[in-house]
């Protein structure tokens, strides 16, 4: 038994390896093999992403297909976790997809380590887009992603479940305290059937905006970090008071309820996350409507707010079809009917010629309308974080759970979590 | 000539585990020594790695979920086997089907989908939670609780218990009746009669069956990956090795470090499995060495 199967792989791997030599030995000019509408080439491309994106995206496939006959685009997703692995096993067997949509925590770990196409030596048209958004796609002066959209940081809530605790709308402009405040109110209010919102101290993003708003930068340009372990201290003790009542949903449910959300799952009143996750909470919650209003902040001047690229288009370093990886990209990113399949479910549109070509109505409004409304609080958009950021977003998170569990306290898993930054720091210098 | 023969006939299956065993393990040996991220070429940095194992406290948590997992779950997985193999050990009327009924679970038990039916039924006001609540025990769901965690996985592997259950079966079938008939006409009940011929004379089956399901144990993977949705959460409480390495391997990208993991398990597993061997000579019983 065991003799046929392994006989069997080693024919198999013979007969590919066969497949790989054959297909080294076709075509290599500057711009990556063309095909024709006869003979098409076909690129590989992957994304994240539930079902609804993924509808999207076959549509904006089909859309592209029947436009540029000469290509034909092999669609592929998963969901984000899992994402980042399948792409770092493709990466270490030389296997990347041809063109991939891409996360700004990861664009230094594949850019600065020459897994990903330069932007620059192709075609690609970036004249409608923000100056200031365009250095997020960049490491030192290359560009190895071009935003498809952009996201800011916003408060969820849902207006029916605060109208029926008798609960007024926030409109917004409030300090730590007087969110916190709100956040209690839920919890009491509503007898612990409903939870004020998720420990906001948890998330990553909205710790680099607090900072933002104290003027204290995440990183510094050597990649070191930029904060202290008392500015964390500082942070985590935000919601120490809340942790354990119903202000917050505790941790047994958020692990329970995962990868759905404690608000898409209508535990809670309210979320502080990304604004193009819009969509995704209106079809968990079935709520009828969301509003967003801006994070708290202690000074009212400076929110800290920024608008980050949602997600990105790169290609692959090793594509052999750089021409047709270029068209695709473009289209993605500009095409306004692209915008009018998407709408903003990858965030609001970066290009003007695609945001411009979009309709918004509903929800999508609600979102695009936010971050209209915040425009004169944004500052410059981040550059591309640290190699291993993604690693390091994964653990705040995760410490930050290990401290709603009472597993560690605020000292411990300040020190827990400077001790894996520094060891990952230090491991990728 | 003949070996020459032997040889090529051999040759498919040797070249595939040269190809696809020894050397990916001498890679890995080698990387275990190396600073490896996938992407650059890997760089020597000696024993590093292992040094830096021993002050992981993630590393040294996974060892603590692992062994507390291979402790309790494997002696009580063989326990729950060797008594429903006695049970099943008599001729009645559908055995046969019993025997298939018990035997199932452990075909489907390492599959994805019983994880995720098992973190369905265990999660808040799943079955569990509501069958127990009607008793009285209010524990709410088991997957979000770091206490209630390691207990479901034990219940996982128990209810698999259905491979050694069938190699019990094989060993009792081997240990011949007029043991047991000499032994009721000299008046020793069930118990004696268990622990004077049946232990005895199972115990090499015994012995392989702790050995390959204490090898199993730890390699455990696909169901802590699913229910921790690939974290080993609820505050470390399913961080299993194998996962941790993973993580450590494929989400952090520190190839070299997980080759240093691997290999740590490798040779810890060696040295028990050696342990197992050694102490063996004083409770297992060979029929060869009484004939």
């Amino acid at each position: 038994m065991i003799n046929r199967r392994h006989f069997l792989t080693t024919v198999a791997v013979g007969t590919a390896s066969a497949g790989v030599l054959a297909a080294c030995g076709t075509g290599s000019s500057t711009s990556g093999q063309t095909g024709s509408a006869d003979n098409p080439v076909t690129i590989n491309y992957t994304w994240w992403g539930n079902d609804d994106r993924a509808e999207r995206t076959r549509k904006a496939i089909a859309l592209f297909e029947s436009k540029n006959p000469d290509i034909k685009v092999n669609g592929n997703f998963t969901d984000f976790a899992g994402y980042w692995q399948k792409r770092a096993t493709e990466a270490a067997g030389g296997g990347l997809p041809d063109v991939m949509q891409w996360d700004l925590s990861y664009l230094r770990d594949y850019g600065q380590r020459n897994q990903l196409l330069d932007l620059g030596t192709v075609k690609i048209n970036t004249d409608a887009f923000e100056k200031s958004l365009l250095p997020s796609g960049q490491i030192k002066g290359k560009t190895y992603g071009i935003p498809t959209s952009t996201n800011a940081f916003a408060v969820y809530y849902d207006p029916a479940k605060l109208a029926s605790l008798g609960i007024a709308e926030p409109d917004g402009s409030w300090t730590y305290k007087e969110f916190n405040t709100f956040l209690t109110e839920v919890g009491s209010k509503s007898n612990g059937a409903l939870f004020g919102g998720t420990d906001y101290t948890g998330v990553w993003w909205m710790f680099n905006v607090w900072l933002r708003q104290n003027n204290i930068e995440a990183f510094t340009s050597e990649g070191k970090l930029g904060f202290s372990k008392d500015d964390l201290k500082k942070w985590w003790n935000l919601t120490a008071d809340l942790r354990g009542t119903p202000a917050i949903v505790s941790e047994e449910r958020v692990t329970q309820l995962a990868p759905k959300s404690p608000f898409g799952s209508n535990v809670t009143a309210t979320e502080v996350t990304w604004d193009n996750f819009m969509a995704g909470y209106l079809g968990d919650s079935g709520a009828k409507e969301l509003k967003l209003v801006p994070v708290p902040s202690d000074d009212a001047d400076n929110l800290g707010l920024f608008l980050k690229p949602s997600m990105l288009m790169v290609a692959s370093a090793k594509t052999k079809f750089k021409d047709a990886a270029a068209r695709f990209i473009d289209f993605m990113v500009n095409d306004p009917e692209v915008g009018q399949i998407f709408k903003t479910s990858r965030g609001v549109p970066a290009s003007k010629t695609q945001r411009d070509g979009t309709t918004f109505e509903g929800t999508d409004k609600v979102v695009v309308d936010y971050e209209t409304s915040i425009s004169q609080y944004l500052k410059d958009a981040p550059e591309p974080p640290i190699v291993g950021f993604g690693t390091l977003e994964t653990s705040f998170k995760r410490i930050a759970s290990d401290l709603n569990y009472g597993k560690l306290d605020i000292n411990g898993a300040t020190d827990a979590w400077f001790k894996e930054a520094e060891d990952l720091i230090k491991q990728n210098a | 000539m003949d070996a020459r023969a032997g040889y090529t006939f051999l040759l498919p299956w040797l070249l595939g585990f040269i190809a696809l065993t020894v050397g990916p393990m001498i890679s890995s040996l080698y990387l275990s020594f190396t600073n490896y991220n996938l992407f650059e070429p890997p760089k020597w940095i000696g024993l590093d790695n292992y040094i830096t194992l021993f002050q992981d406290e993630r590393f040294l948590q996974s060892v603590g979920v692992t062994v507390g997992y291979v402790v309790f779950g494997t002696p009580l997985k063989l326990a729950a086997a060797l008594a429903v193999a006695m049970l099943l050990n008599s001729k009645r009327r559908g055995q046969g089907f019993y025997r298939s009924a018990f035997y199932a679970p452990s075909l489907i038990g390492a599959s994805v989908s019983i994880a995720i039916v098992w973190k369905a039924m265990f999660g808040d006001s799943g079955p569990v939670d509501q069958g127990l609540s009607f008793f009285g025990i209010n524990l709410g769901g088991w997957v979000g609780n770091p206490t209630m965690t390691m207990p479901m996985f034990i219940l996982l592997t128990v209810w698999q218990f259905g491979a050694p259950m069938v190699i019990f079966l094989a060993g009792l079938k081997q240990i011949p009746n007029e043991l047991y008939e000499a032994a009721s006409m000299d008046g020793a009940g069930p118990v004696r009669k268990f622990f004077n011929i049946t232990w005895p004379m199972l115990s090499p089956v015994i012995f392989f069956n702790l050995l390959m399901e204490t090898i199993h144990a730890f390699q455990i993977f696909a169901s802590a990956f699913i229910i921790s949705n690939g974290e080993g959460g609820p505050a470390g409480s399913t961080l299993f090795y194998t996962l941790y390495l993973y993580l450590r391997g494929f989400s952090d990208f520190r190839m070299g470090y997980a080759s240093a993991m691997a290999w740590l398990l490798v040779i810890v597993v060696g040295i028990i499995t050696l342990i197992f061997f050694k102490t063996s000579k004083s409770w297992v019983h060979y029929s060869g060495d009484s004939k």
